[in-house]
C-alpha cells in the first residue's frame, strides 16, 4: 500500500486506462451538463420570477426531482434516451435546475424596487430593465447557485461510467471489477481533484461577482 | 435601438382633467394645469396631495383613470411610453443611481442603449460631469458607493441630462439632502437651470426652495389645484387660507429680535474641522467620506476659513494646502441676534457661518435653517 | 425476472444501510460541533475539510473506500458517512453558534451550568438547523447506498446493477422505483420532525 503511488504506477495507470481521453470525454460532458443547466435554469428562474404564481409550484417539483437518488434517476432516463452519455448529461441537468433557478429567482425578486422603477423612468423597456439593472444585480446569487450546479453535475457525471457513458467514472468501474487499487486510487484522487479545482475557480469567481456587484 | 425624437422643445403641456383613484380615494382629481414651455414650474403641498402622482402621469409612470396629458399636441397616450421618457429627464429623491455600473456607466447607460458609440457616450457623460462640477478623471470610474450624498445627486442630475431632453420631471430632488448640502445644491441648479433653458416640472416641499427656483409655482391640496402662478402673486394673492399660510413668510420674521443665535444654530461637530496643512486632493476624499458640500479649516486651534467641495474640486490639479484656499468665514457670538446674523449673511450672501464662544467653535448657523425652524 | 421477494430484501438491505450510517454520522457530527463552537481551530478544519468532501463526486469517495477498507457493508457505510457528516455537523453549528448572546448571559447570571446551558438552551435552539441538516443528510445517504451496491454493500443498488448487465428495463425500475419511494419517505417524515422541533412553526 506505501508505495503503491510512484510516478511510474501513475503513469502506467494513466496509460492502461486511456485517462487522457477519459478525462476529456469527462470534462466534455460536464461543459454540455453545465451550459444547458445554467441557460435552463436561469431562464426557469426568470420565468418563474415574471409569473411568481407558478414559482412555488415550479419550486416545490424541482425540490421532489432534487431527493430522487442520482443513480436511479439515471436509470429512469435509460429507456427513453437510451445508453451513451444522453441520461448522464439529462440527470446532470435536470439535479442542477434547482439551484440555478432558486437562486436566479432569489436573485431578481431581492432587488430592490427602487432601482426597477428608476430604470423605467429614464426610459428603459422591460427587457432592458431585466437585462441590464435586475439579472447584473442578481449576478453574486446566480453565481452562487452556478457553483452548486457544478458540484451536482461533476457527481453525476462520474456516474456516468456506470452506464456507458464514458468519462473519468469509466475507469473507476473498470478498477473497482478489476480489483486494481492503483487505477481506483489514481482515477479517485484525479476525478476529486479535479473537482475540487474546479470549484475552488468557481468560488474565487463567485468572490470577485460580490466585490463588484455584491455590495450596495 | 435608435428612438427618433418626439420633440425637440416643449412649447406647451396640457393637463385636462387628470384624474387618478387609489380605492375610493382620490390621488389626484380633475387636475387642470398648463405648463408653458421654458418655465420651471413648482408643485408644491402637504404630503399626500398628489404632487408626485400628477408628475408620474406625465411620464406615464402612472396611468391616468381620466382625462388626457398633451405635449406640443401630441396626446401622450398615443406615445409609446419608453419613447416618451427617453424625451424627459428624470431625477428622484433617493436619487437610483444603479450600484452596479459605474458614474460613467450610470450616465451613458440610455446613450448606449440608444446605440450611440463609445466615443461619443464617453465624451458626452465628461461634458455632464464637468457640468455638475464632478472632475470626470476622477469621478467617471467610480461606484456610486464611493460618493458623498450630494455627489450622487449631481450624478443623477447629469443623468437626467444624458440625451439632452427638452423636458426635466424632478421629484424632491434635493429632498434628501443636509440644510447645508440642500442650499449650495439649489444654488448651483439655478445656474444650471439658466444656462441649459429647459422646461422643468419640479415637485418640493420646502417653500424656500419653491420661492427661489420656480418662475410659476403651482399649490396643491388633496389632489386638487388650489392656486398657480407667480410667486409674488401667490404672496400678494392667496386664493384661501391654505395658500397663505404656504407662503407666509411674514410670520418667520415675528420673533426674531427676542431670539438669539445660539437659540437656532445647529451644534457643531468635529467631522466639519479640516487642518490647514491638508492638501486639497486628500480634503476631497475625506469630505466625500464625510458626506460633507463645506467644511472648515484650521490651523491648530485658529479657525482661517471655509472651503467648499465644488471649489476644492475645480484646484485640484496643483497640490495646494488648504490654508492656501480657505475664504473667510462669518463668525458669531452666541449671544448675537438672529436678526442682525441673518442681516449680515444676506449682505454678503452667504449662507452658512460658524459660532463661537471665545475660541471654541460650538455651532453652525444656517440661514435657510433659520428661517424654517422660524416658521 | 425479478421476485417481489428479492426486492424487499433488498429494500430492507438499503434501510438499514441508510439508517446505519446516518445513526453514527449523527453521533460524530454533535460532538464535533460542539468542539467547534469552543475552538476556531477545530472550526475551521472541520469547516475546511467537510466543504472540501462535498465538491467530490460519490463514485469517487466510494471508490476511494476499496484499495483500503476492501468491499461490503463497511467501506459503503464510511464512504456514505464521508459524504452525510458535512450537512450535520455544518448546520448544527450554526444553529448551536446562533443563540442570542443575551440569553447565555442571562442564562449564566441565573446560575445554570456549561452542561445545562447547552442541553437546555443552546441545543433546542439549534434542533431547527440540525434537523434540516440531518433530512438533507438521510437524501444523501440513500442517494449514495445505490451507489455503493457497487462495492458489494447490498440493498437496492444491486437490483439496478443487475438490470444494468442485461439492460432489463423492468430489473432496472424494481430498483429504481422502491429507492426514489424511500428518498420521498426520508424527506416527508423528516420534514414533519422538523416542524415539530421548530417552536412556533406556521404552516404556510
Ligand atoms: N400606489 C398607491 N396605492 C394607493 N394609494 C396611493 C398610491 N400612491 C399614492 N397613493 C395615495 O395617493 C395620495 C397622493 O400621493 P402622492 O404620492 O402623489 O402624494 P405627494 O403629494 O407626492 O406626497 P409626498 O409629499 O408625501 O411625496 C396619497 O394619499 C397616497 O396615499
Ligand atoms: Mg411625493
Amino acid at each position: 500500500m506505501e508505495n503503491m503511488l510512484t510516478i511510474r504506477v501513475i503513469a502506467d495507470v494513466w496509460e492502461r486506462h486511456l485517462m487522457t481521453m477519459r478525462t476529456i470525454e469527462h470534462l466534455h460532458m460536464f461543459s454540455i451538463a453545465l451550459m444547458l443547466s445554467i441557460m435552463i435554469g436561469v431562464s426557469v428562474g426568470v420565468f418563474i420570477y415574471m409569473r411568481p404564481k407558478t414559482a412555488d409550484p415550479v419550486l416545490n417539483f424541482l425540490n421532489i426531482v432534487e431527493t430522487i437518488p442520482d443513480l436511479a434517476l439515471i436509470v429512469l432516463l435509460l429507456p427513453i434516451l437510451k445508453l451513451g452519455a444522453g441520461p448522464t448529461i439529462a440527470a446532470c441537468v435536470l439535479y442542477s435546475i434547482l439551484p440555478v433557478a432558486r437562486n436566479t429567482y432569489t436573485g431578481l425578486k431581492g432587488v430592490d424596487e427602487q432601482y426597477t422603477y428608476v430604470a423605467h423612468a429614464i426610459g428603459l423597456s422591460p427587457r432592458e430593465a431585466l437585462f441590464k439593472v435586475r439579472i447584473p444585480m442578481s449576478l453574486p446569487l446566480i453565481a452562487g447557485g452556478i457553483r452548486i450546479a457544478l458540484v451536482f453535475c461533476m457527481g453525476v457525471v462520474t456516474l456516468g461510467g456506470l452506464v456507458a457513458a464514458g468519462g473519468l467514472g469509466t475507469v473507476l468501474q473498470n478498477g473497482i471489477q478489476l480489483y486494481q487499487k492503483d487505477a481506483i486510487l489514481v482515477a479517485g484522487i484525479w476525478t476529486g481533484l479535479l473537482a475540487v479545482i474546479l470549484d475552488g475557480f468557481a468560488g474565487i469567481i463567485e468572490k470577485k461577482l460580490h466585490e463588484r456587484y455584491g455590495t450596495w | 435601438m435608435q428612438t427618433e425624437r418626439l420633440f425637440e422643445r416643449i412649447d406647451s403641456i396640457h393637463l385636462e382633467g387628470i384624474t387618478k383613484k387609489y380605492g375610493h380615494g382620490f390621488a389626484v382629481k380633475d387636475l387642470d394645469l398648463e405648463i408653458q414651455g421654458g418655465e420651471l414650474l413648482i408643485l408644491i403641498g402637504p404630503s399626500g396631495s398628489g404632487k408626485t402622482t400628477a408628475l408620474r402621469m406625465i411620464n406615464r409612470m402612472i396611468e391616468q383613470d381620466a382625462g388626457t396629458v398633451t405635449i406640443n399636441g401630441i396626446n401622450t397616450k398615443d406615445a409609446d411610453p419608453v419613447r416618451l421618457r427617453r424625451n424627459m429627464g428624470y431625477v428622484i429623491q433617493n436619487i437610483g443611481l444603479f450600484p452596479h455600473m459605474t458614474i460613467g456607466e450610470n450616465i451613458g447607460l440610455v446613450p448606449k442603449l440608444e446605440g450611440w458609440d463609445k466615443e461619443r457616450i464617453k465624451e458626452r457623460v465628461r461634458t455632464l460631469l464637468e457640468f455638475v462640477s464632478l472632475p470626470p478623471d476622477m469621478f467617471m470610474d467610480r461606484y456610486p458607493r464611493q460618493l458623498s450624498g450630494g455627489q450622487q445627486q449631481r450624478v443623477g442630475l447629469a443623468r437626467a441630462m444624458a440625451m439632452d431632453p427638452p423636458l426635466f420631471l424632478m421629484d424632491e430632488p434635493f429632498g434628501a439632502l443636509d440644510p447645508i448640502l440642500r442650499k449650495q445644491l439649489q444654488k448651483e441648479f439655478l445656474k444650471i437651470k439658466n444656462e441649459i433653458n429647459r422646461t422643468i416640472v419640479f415637485v418640493t416641499h420646502d417653500i424656500e426652495e419653491a420661492l427661489v427656483l420656480g418662475d410659476r409655482i403651482a399649490i396643491m391640496n388633496q389632489g386638487e389645484l388650489v392656486q398657480v402662478g407667480p410667486p409674488e402673486e401667490l404672496i400678494f394673492n392667496p386664493a384661501n387660507e391654505l395658500v397663505a399660510d404656504i407662503v407666509d413668510t411674514q410670520r418667520k420674521f415675528k420673533h426674531m429680535d427676542t431670539l438669539k443665535v445660539k437659540d437656532l444654530m445647529s451644534p457643531f461637530d468635529e467631522k466639519y474641522v479640516l487642518e490647514g496643512r491638508t492638501e486639497t486632493c486628500d480634503a476631497v476624499d475625506v469630505m466625500t467620506e464625510r458626506d460633507l458640500e463645506t467644511a472648515f479649516v484650521f490651523e491648530g486651534e485658529r479657525l482661517i476659513g471655509q472651503v467648499t467641495m465644488v471649489e476644492l474640486m475645480k484646484c485640484r490639479t496643483r497640490s495646494q494646502k488648504l490654508s492656501d484656499v480657505a475664504r473667510p468665514v462669518k463668525i458669531f457670538q452666541p449671544t448675537d441676534s438672529v436678526a442682525f446674523a441673518l442681516s449680515e449673511m444676506k449682505s454678503t450672501g452667504e449662507y452658512l457661518a460658524i459660532v463661537m464662544n471665545s475660541n471654541d467653535p460650538i455651532g453652525i448657523l444656517i440661514s435657510d435653517e433659520v428661517l424654517l425652524k422660524l416658521i | 425476472m425479478v421476485i417481489l421477494e428479492t426486492v424487499l430484501e433488498a429494500t430492507w438491505e438499503h434501510i438499514v444501510l441508510v439508517y446505519t450510517t446516518l445513526l453514527v454520522s449523527i453521533a460524530v457530527s454533535l460532538p464535533l460541533a460542539f468542539a467547534a463552537l469552543y475552538s476556531k481551530k477545530i472550526e475551521f478544519a472541520v469547516m475546511k475539510f467537510a466543504n472540501l468532501v462535498q465538491a467530490v463526486p460519490s463514485f469517487a469517495v466510494v471508490a476511494i473506500m476499496v484499495p483500503f477498507l476492501g468491499i461490503g457493508f463497511t467501506p459503503a457505510v464510511v464512504a456514505i458517512m464521508l459524504r452525510a457528516l458535512l450537512p450535520i455537523i455544518k448546520n448544527t453549528y450554526i444553529g448551536l453558534s446562533n443563540v442570542d448572546p443575551a440569553l447565555i448571559d442571562y442564562a449564566e447570571g441565573v446560575g445554570l451550568s456549561q452542561w445545562q446551558i447547552h442541553r437546555h438552551i443552546r441545543l433546542p435552539n439549534a434542533y431547527p438547523a440540525m434537523f434540516a441538516g440531518i433530512k438533507f443528510a438521510g437524501i444523501l445517504a440513500n442517494s449514495i447506498a445505490v451507489l455503493t451496491a457497487f462495492i458489494g454493500s447490498g440493498g437496492l443498488g444491486e437490483i439496478i446493477f443487475q438490470g444494468l448487465i442485461g439492460y432489463n428495463t423492468r430489473t432496472l425500475l424494481a430498483g429504481a422505483i422502491p429507492a426514489i419511494m424511500l428518498a420521498v419517505l426520508i424527506d416527508v417524515s423528516f420534514t414533519m420532525l422538523e416542524r415539530k422541533v421548530t417552536p412556533g412553526y406556521v404552516k404556510e
